[in-house]
């Protein structure tokens, strides 16, 4: 069963904090609010998608410098701006996996795979708890940031979508597939 | 590079991830990034120590053909001379407050307070704090309105005042002290980044959560700019009332949690789709009646039954009715009679024996009968019976082992619903634990005063320094090199007390032998340590003896961690 996402905010919500990106703009220094509103959240995905605790502080803080950086070019698009922030922490960690300054990790808790094993409706969950998590572990980079979000992450995904840059019908249709794949692949 | 798993790597908590919180890094980064290249600080001071490189290098190269080796020792001698110059520089340039690790810190709680109405808040560990209205005037003295942040923080135990580096020293009339805490608080406040002063006419009520109760700590405020504490006189101590109610709070039940109440939902429903299952099975008919045989000895009837209403009688052909042992009033003279009328209703043992009524005029005889056959109708029955037989057997045994597979795959679901729940379990204890660990060290009591100004408040009891052993000392790292440090600590595990002893190389310190104690310092933001056996071989002695200390590898992100590793 997976949890609830958090993740909405309603027109006010997203009105009031593009008042706040917009401050940011013109004074960096009014940054700070986002800044402390979502560090936590990114440094968490980032951490996800690394092994080390220290190099994820660090990552963290490099995508809100960037992200400062960037902000004059920011344009609110009706969507969260956590959805900008993610992108950035994104392409990092993908930097970080590029240039080999980092390993990519999967970091699976027992729990999700049970989630798992019930969705693509198995139920010999102990028997194909190891199983899956290989399986997860070698699955092509796209598919494996939609299960990490869906499933670990405990994302919507009308927020995967924001994240890829897919349609909410999109982000579904290919989690499902990704699921039918794991079921054919357990056997 | 292949991917590496981890699997259950443990939660960093939100604390944590906290106090790792620098916006001022970022701030710093973004001005770098925006600055061209060679206005960038990598660029200028690359520029620098390449020049200083080669200008040292060339008198290096010159000196090293001019001075001979035995004035080596001498030449080490004056950089360690000048290392502790620059240490003794920083000491005097610090300000009072000064973290002295980088990155290890208490994190401030900010609370947001509206100035013209004041409020009412609580922090983490029960502490409250009563601001009353239009309590803040700015750097001009004028009442302050609108929206000001609070900030506020404590520190209950010595890791946590020595990673927020505040002084423990206290000098009165020309003697130096050192506290004993019963607990320490920090309040600030700001408004748009300005901070902002209480107003002389208001104080700000604080009944600060302690676990020590005893009265004889007083109130201090540390004067940063003395660099000393002012004694304020005692606080008020309160017992704190209800803990229990406290810990209901704190500590939910697990039932009461939605992903243990959703596995629940789950066994009940797999329990229901079991139920299910079993109802769906082929029914299995009732066992068939292995016929009777007619016996000679006894007398029968043959009647016409409605099958409709008897159909277990129609299940084979021939029946007769043979008069049971248990009618007394059956005379043979009876059977030779020839009736107006028979009928059959159930009897005393259903399906087994029914009840023969015959009429003859009025006169009415009641017997108690029982269906058998005789002759072929006998054979033809029990084959039938015997072929009926074996298919019940068939049926009954296939359900039951259906039965059986449902049975075992809502076990096994069961079973792995369970598997979790004993996970969830286990973990709630450790948060259990942790929350009662919290309760323990929190909320015994309230120490309560109020402010006037805001800073660093202490309820503390200044003690002399321990006594027992006396030792000059050089300290050493873990390779046997000179530290070049201020500050030395002394802590006395289980008493809320840190002793500072200052000025390296050579440094005077005295400790109780009795007591577990521990001895650290800080070098270029790395934690050197003597552990508390290590204290066995120190004795009192003349002369300068030279102590090696250990190196923290590890790099505490909060104070937490640094306790752990401690003890403490």
């Amino acid at each position: 069963m997976l949890q609830p996402s958090k993740y909405h905010a309603t027109t006010t919500d997203l009105n009031n904090e593009n008042a706040l990106v917009e401050a940011a703009k013109k004074d960096p220094h009014q940054f700070a609010a986002l800044y402390s509103k979502y560090y936590e959240r990114i440094f968490r995905f980032i951490y996800q998608r690394l092994d080390d605790k220290e190099q994820a502080f660090d990552s963290t803080q490099q995508v809100f410098i960037k992200a400062l950086e960037k902000l004059p070019k920011y344009e609110f698009k009706g969507v969260p701006f956590a959805s900008w922030l993610y992108r950035i922490a994104s392409n990092e960690v993908v930097d970080l996996f590029r240039t080999q300054k980092a390993q990519r990790t999967v970091n699976i808790d027992s729990i999700s795979v049970y989630n798992i094993i019930e969705e693509i409706q198995e139920s010999k969950i102990d028997e194909y708890h190891d199983k899956i998590v290989n399986i997860i572990a070698d699955l092509p980079e796209d598919e494996l940031q939609l299960i990490e979000m869906r499933f670990f992450e405990k994302r919507a995904f009308k927020e995967i979508a924001e994240i890829l840059n897919l349609t909410e019908n999109n982000a579904k249709v290919k989690t499902y597939r990704i699921l039918e794949k794991l079921k054919k692949t357990i056997k | 590079m292949k991917r590496k798993i981890n699997l259950n790597r443990p939660k960093i908590s939100a604390d944590e991830i906290a106090q790792r919180q620098n916006f001022d890094s970022v701030l710093k980064g973004n001005a770098t990034a925006g600055k061209p290249f060679f206005k960038k600080p990598w660029f200028l001071s690359g520029i620098v120590v390449a020049t200083v490189a080669v200008v040292t290098t060339v008198a290096l190269l010159n000196k090293s053909q001019n001075i001979p080796n035995s004035d080596q020792a001498s030449l080490e001698q004056q950089n360690d001379s000048l290392a502790l110059e620059k240490v003794y520089a920083l000491e005097q340039a610090k300000p009072c407050i000064a973290p002295p690790i980088d990155g290890l810190n208490i994190p401030y709680t900010t609370y947001k307070v509206l100035a013209e109405n004041g409020g009412k808040f609580e922090f983490k560990t029960g502490s409250i704090f009563t601001v009353p209205k239009n309590a803040f005037i700015d750097s001009d003295g004028n009442i302050v309105k609108g929206e000001v942040e609070i900030r506020y923080r404590e520190f209950h135990d010595m890791v946590d005042v020595f990673v927020a580096g505040i002084p423990m020293t206290y000098d009165s009339a020309g003697t130096r002290y050192h506290f004993e805490s019963a607990g320490m608080m920090e309040m600030r406040a700001y408004q748009n980044g300005k901070e902002v002063a209480i107003a002389k006419d208001r104080s700000i009520n604080i009944e600060m959560s302690s676990n020590d109760a005893d009265p004889k700590h007083n109130l201090y405020l540390l004067d940063t700019v003395q660099n000393n504490w002012a004694c304020l006189g005692k606080d008020k101590i309160v017992k704190a009332t209800e803990p229990e109610k406290s810990e209901a709070k704190t500590i939910l039940s697990l039932n009461e949690t939605p992903e243990y109440k959703t596995i629940e939902a789950k066994k009940a429903e797999a329990k229901t789709i079991k139920e299910e299952k079993i109802a769906a099975l082929p029914k299995v008919p009732a066992e068939p009646k292995k016929p009777a045989k007619v016996n000679t000895a006894k007398y029968t009837f043959d009647i016409d039954v409605n099958t409709k209403e008897f159909p277990e009688l129609s299940v084979y052909k021939g029946v007769l009715f043979e008069v049971g042992d248990e009618n007394k009033n059956f005379d043979k003279s009876m059977y030779d009679v020839i009736y107006d009328n028979a009928s059959i209703k159930n009897g005393t043992k259903k399906n087994e024996n029914y009840l023969l009524t015959l009429l003859k005029g009025s006169k009415k005889i009641d017997l108690v009968v029982y269906p058998v056959f005789e002759g072929k109708n006998y054979e033809t029955a029990i084959k039938s019976f015997q072929e009926k037989f074996e298919k019940y057997t068939a049926v009954l045994e296939n359900r039951k082992a259906e039965e059986k597979k449902i049975e075992a795959e809502y076990l096994a679901k069961v079973a792995e619903y369970q598997k979790r729940q004993d996970e969830m379990a286990r973990q709630w204890k450790e948060k259990q634990d942790e929350a009662f660990k919290a309760l323990d060290t929190e909320q015994k009591v309230k120490r309560v005063f109020a402010i006037n100004n805001f800073g660093v408040y202490n309820c503390d009891n200044p003690n002399a320094y321990p006594t027992g052993v006396a030792c000059t000392a050089e300290l050493k790292n873990d390779l046997n090199k000179k530290l070049h440090v201020y500050d030395v600590f002394l802590v006395e595990k289980g008493r809320n007390a840190m002793f500072s002893f200052s000025r390296n190389p050579v440094t005077n310190f005295s400790f109780d032998p009795a007591a577990k104690n521990i001895l650290w310092t800080v070098e270029h933001g790395v934690l050197y340590y003597l552990k508390p056996e290590d204290f066995n071989a120190i004795k009192n002695g003349n002369g300068t003896r030279d102590i090696r200390l250990n190196k923290v590898s590890e790099k505490f992100s909060n104070a937490e961690e640094m306790k752990t590793f401690f003890g403490i």
